[in-house]
This record gives C-alpha cells, sequence and structure tokens, in this order.
C-alpha cells in the first residue's frame, strides 16, 4: 500500500500537511507533517513532498513525480526540513490526506 | 482553548515594545466585536489583525483572517489568516506610527518591527520577495502595500503576497499612515482540537457533499460571469485554492509564457484573478484578458486599488495606466465591493468573516451560521453568544 500523488490536480489547498499533523500528534500544526506543499507562488508553481518510508523523499510536482531527490520542497529553512520529519505511516491503513483531499490529488493504491 | 492561542499581541510601532494579552472564551465567536473593543480599550486608531475561531479547522474554506482598522476591516484568506493563526496570537493589536518606513515581523508568539534599508523604494512585490529573502522562508505570508500605500493614498490597496482582491477599504493607506510598509507572519504553532476524529471525520463527510454539490471549479468563472469570455479563458492556467477550499474562486492567467506551461520557467509569468469588480470594470473600459491582467497586475505592484484607476482611466491602453500610477492624484477612491457582495445581508459576510470561513465560498455552498456552528461543535466546546 502506498500514497500516490497527482500533481495537477492539486489545488493548493493545504489540507493534506494539517490533516497528517493531526493522525500525528491531535492537534493542528505545519510542523510536524509528512508532507509538505511546496509553493512559487508568482508563477504558480505548486507541489506535494511526501516523505515515505521505503521510498524516500516523492516529490510530486508539475513535471512528474519522483523518489529518493534530497531537500527539494523542503520548506525553506525556516520552518522544519521534511528530512528532520517522521516519515508517512499511512495513518495506521487508513490515510487521511487521501479522504480529505478535495480533488483525489492524494489517493491510495496497492 | 480549543482553536485558538487564548493570546493577543499588542506591539506599539513607536516604542517597539510587545505586550501580550490573554484571550477570554467568551469572545471565542465574536472576533470582529473583540477588534472593535480592543481598538477602543487599546487606542487611539490602532490596527487590529485577527482571526476567526474557525480559522484553520477543517470545515471547509475555513480560511479567513481580518485586518480591522478605523471601523472597517479587510479578509486576508488564501494561506494568511492560517498562517497567522500559527504565529502563535489570536489577535495582534498595532498601536502608533513607526519611526521609519519597515515591516512588522509575527512569528511564534513574537513580535519585532525591522526597519531595512531601502524599504520605501521598493513595490509591493518586491517587498514580499525582500521579506522572505531576508527571513529565509518562502513561506511567509506578507501583507504589503505599495508606494500608494506609504502616502496614503485613498485609493491604495494592500495586497496579500502578491494577489488584490480583498482590500476594497482603503487598508494601504492605514498602513502608510503608520509607517508600514508591510505585515509578515509565519508560525509552528498548535492547536488543539476537542475531538479531533470526529471533527476530520464530519469534514470528510461535508467536504465530500459540498464537492457533489458544487462540481469541478472554474476557477473564479465559477463564482461570476466575467471569466467566462474566450480571452480569459484562453490564458488560464490553473485554478488556486486558499486554505481548506474544495471550490476555488482563484485563476492564475499567464500572459507571459504558455499558459498550458507547467514546468517552471519564467519567476512572473502571470496573475492570480479574484477581484471580479477589477476584472468587470477593466473589460467595461474596453481591456482584453491580456492587458487587463496587466492593468490588474501593476495597481498590485504600486498598491493602487484596481477599480479606482480603471474608473479614471480615458482609454483602455498600458501607457494610460502608467501614467495614472505615476500620478495618484488623478485618481478618486471608487469604492467597489468584491467578497463584501458575497451575501445580500452585510451581516452574513461579517459573520462569515469573523468565524474564519471565506464568504464567497460559503455563500455559494449554503451559509448558514447556527448550523455552521453546530458542525464545528466537535471541534470547539464554547456555545456562541
Amino acid at each position: 500500500m502506498r500514497l500516490r500523488i497527482e500533481p495537477l490536480k492539486c489545488i493548493c489547498c493545504g489540507l493534506c500537511e494539517t490533516v497528517c499533523s493531526l493522525n500525528k500528534d491531535y492537534v493542528l500544526t505545519p510542523m510536524t507533517s509528512s508532507i509538505i506543499l511546496h509553493m512559487e507562488d508568482k508563477a504558480n508553481y505548486f507541489g506535494l513532498v511526501l516523505k515515505t518510508k521505503s521510498e524516500g523523499l516523492l516529490v510530486a510536482r508539475p513535471e512528474g513525480t519522483s523518489t529518493g531527490q534530497q531537500a527539494a520542497g523542503s520548506g525553506g529553512p525556516g520552518a522544519k526540513p521534511i528530512l528532520l520529519r517522521e516519515p508517512c505511516d499511512l495513518c495506521g491503513g487508513s490515510p487521511k490526506c487521501s479522504r480529505i483531499c478535495p480533488t483525489k490529488c492524494i489517493t491510495v493504491e496497492g | 482553548m480549543y482553536l485558538r492561542n487564548g493570546k493577543i499581541g499588542v506591539y506599539d510601532l513607536a516604542t517597539k515594545e510587545l505586550e501580550a494579552q490573554e484571550l477570554s472564551e467568551e469572545d471565542n465567536f465574536q472576533s470582529l466585536k473583540v477588534a472593535e473593543r480592543l481598538a477602543v480599550e487599546l487606542g487611539p486608531d490602532p490596527l487590529v489583525l485577527g482571526t476567526g475561531v474557525l480559522t484553520a479547522s477543517f470545515v471547509p474554506a475555513a480560511c479567513a483572517g481580518f485586518v480591522w482598522a478605523n471601523g472597517g476591516f479587510m479578509p486576508i484568506l488564501g494561506h494568511a489568516g492560517v498562517e497567522l493563526k500559527f504565529s502563535g496570537f489570536d489577535f495582534v493589536v498595532i498601536k502608533g506610527r513607526g519611526n521609519r518606513p519597515g515591516y512588522l515581523w509575527i512569528r511564534d508568539g513574537m513580535i519585532e518591527f525591522v526597519e531595512p534599508e531601502g524599504m520605501a523604494a521598493l513595490d509591493s512585490w518586491k517587498r514580499t520577495d525582500k521579506v522572505r529573502a531576508d527571513q529565509g522562508d518562502g513561506k511567509i505570508q506578507v501583507l504589503s502595500v505599495g508606494p500608494w500605500g506609504d502616502h496614503s493614498n485613498a485609493a491604495s490597496q494592500v495586497v496579500v503576497n502578491y494577489w488584490g482582491g480583498e482590500d476594497k477599504v482603503g487598508m494601504g493607506a492605514e498602513f502608510g499612515k503608520r509607517n508600514l510598509a508591510a505585515v509578515a507572519f509565519r508560525g509552528m504553532g498548535e492547536l488543539e482540537l476537542k475531538e479531533p476524529e470526529k471533527h476530520f471525520e464530519d469534514a470528510v463527510l461535508l467536504m465530500s457533499e459540498h464537492v457533489q454539490k458544487l462540481g469541478k471549479s472554474e476557477g473564479i468563472g465559477s463564482y461570476s460571469e466575467v471569466a467566462k469570455r474566450d480571452d480569459f479563458r484562453k490564458l488560464f492556467h490553473r485554478a488556486v485554492a486558499c486554505y481548506g477550499c474544495p471550490h476555488p474562486c482563484r485563476s492564475y492567467l499567464k500572459v507571459s509564457e504558455d499558459p498550458g506551461e507547467f514546468r517552471l520557467m519564467a519567476k512572473e509569468p502571470g496573475y492570480l484573478h479574484y477581484d471580479i469588480p477589477a476584472l468587470a470594470k477593466a473589460f467595461d473600459m474596453g481591456f482584453d484578458a491580456k492587458d487587463a491582467t496587466l492593468a490588474i497586475m501593476k495597481c498590485a505592484k504600486a498598491g493602487a486599488e484596481p477599480v479606482s484607476v480603471l474608473s479614471a482611466l480615458s482609454s483602455p491602453n498600458q501607457g494610460a495606466i502608467d501614467a495614472l500610477l505615476s500620478k495618484p492624484s488623478d485618481v478618486k477612491n471608487v469604492r467597489a465591493a468584491n467578497f463584501e457582495s458575497s451575501f445580500k445581508d452585510v451581516g452574513d459576510y461579517r459573520s462569515a468573516v469573523g468565524l474564519g470561513i471565506c464568504p464567497r465560498y460559503w455563500a455559494k455552498a449554503g451559509y448558514d451560521f447556527q448550523a455552521v456552528v453546530a458542525y464545528a461543535e466537535s471541534a470547539l466546546d464554547v456555545k456562541p453568544l
């Protein structure tokens, strides 16, 4: 079982970030999520970075998705980099990010 | 307190001193009234940043915060309202006037007034860029004014990061008279929920119902006929949502590269439209979608309210826009409602923003104050007054 991200379906709502923290710590915070919304506002360029247990970082950007890359889209040095965060545990089998994502940008496969 | 920091920051721009106050639970559902009360208690003439109790929750489109000053307010949408709440404050009262132009930097329960060299020479976009570069974080949310705001022009506007549409009340002038070139916030805060799992499950259900009811978003075209022109559609790149919104009203148009280009190629290829009256006015004046976009973008950079500028235009060309932007005295302030016109009843507009939810979205999804509050009871334990 793994998360599948289709970045061109993303609308930048950010719910995946906050709902991930809810699963981890029972609070809302942008600092503990395993998934990060990366934005370049002026260019309207955005996508998601997911820290996985088995594949390293899954970087889902408009050009496509790739795995194993370092640091890209970490949220910048002012925030907690994704490499310092816990990897996605798939919420124990029912990933909350995929359930709340309004565009089905994040789905479960496998 | 659930979904609250329980903290009000009171900052004096003149003395650069911060005082923190506790937020009363009784004030939970009355955010605009809290701002008005704080203005009276802590005045004279402060500027108040605020969030709603539902801001950052999983209630659909719970993205709103606001800026209040001198009896008027503008919503702050996108991801700005949520980021303000994560900064550690539910409200921030800004008193006094800075000695020189600078930006207020709010994060993690701290506030400071930063006065960098050359801030006044920058347009609003460059101010946002500078704050993010100086503080090393591209996700910092910036309420920025340009030269028009600096000179307290009544037809100025605050832009949120780079885009305009929220400020139809002359808030840019309120920033300018305080020497506030920008207000920036970012945070690592935590917000507790009463019943986290129930709130999540309720949200999934409601979100699903709304998505089914509203269908696929066409960006601003889902909310206004003004964006259904062919030339507008040809430049359409992508719809963009505010925090938690399943049916975005924001349309990004690319005017300097192929709208179908999704790779990161140009730094400033277009503009994010959600200012319905500005677009309508530009089209009324005879601009096509590309020139309308360029004109509204120039207004955002200058910190000028576009309906006011366009209303003073003699002919629809970019030269005339440039000339007006360099001569603010030729532009009269024209009040044009944007988000304010979401509801027929201004009371609904105030209550939605006060709760922390987007008025435009909820007007379309079906707004009922008591129903929204009842729905949010899984997140909160305080009944509205």
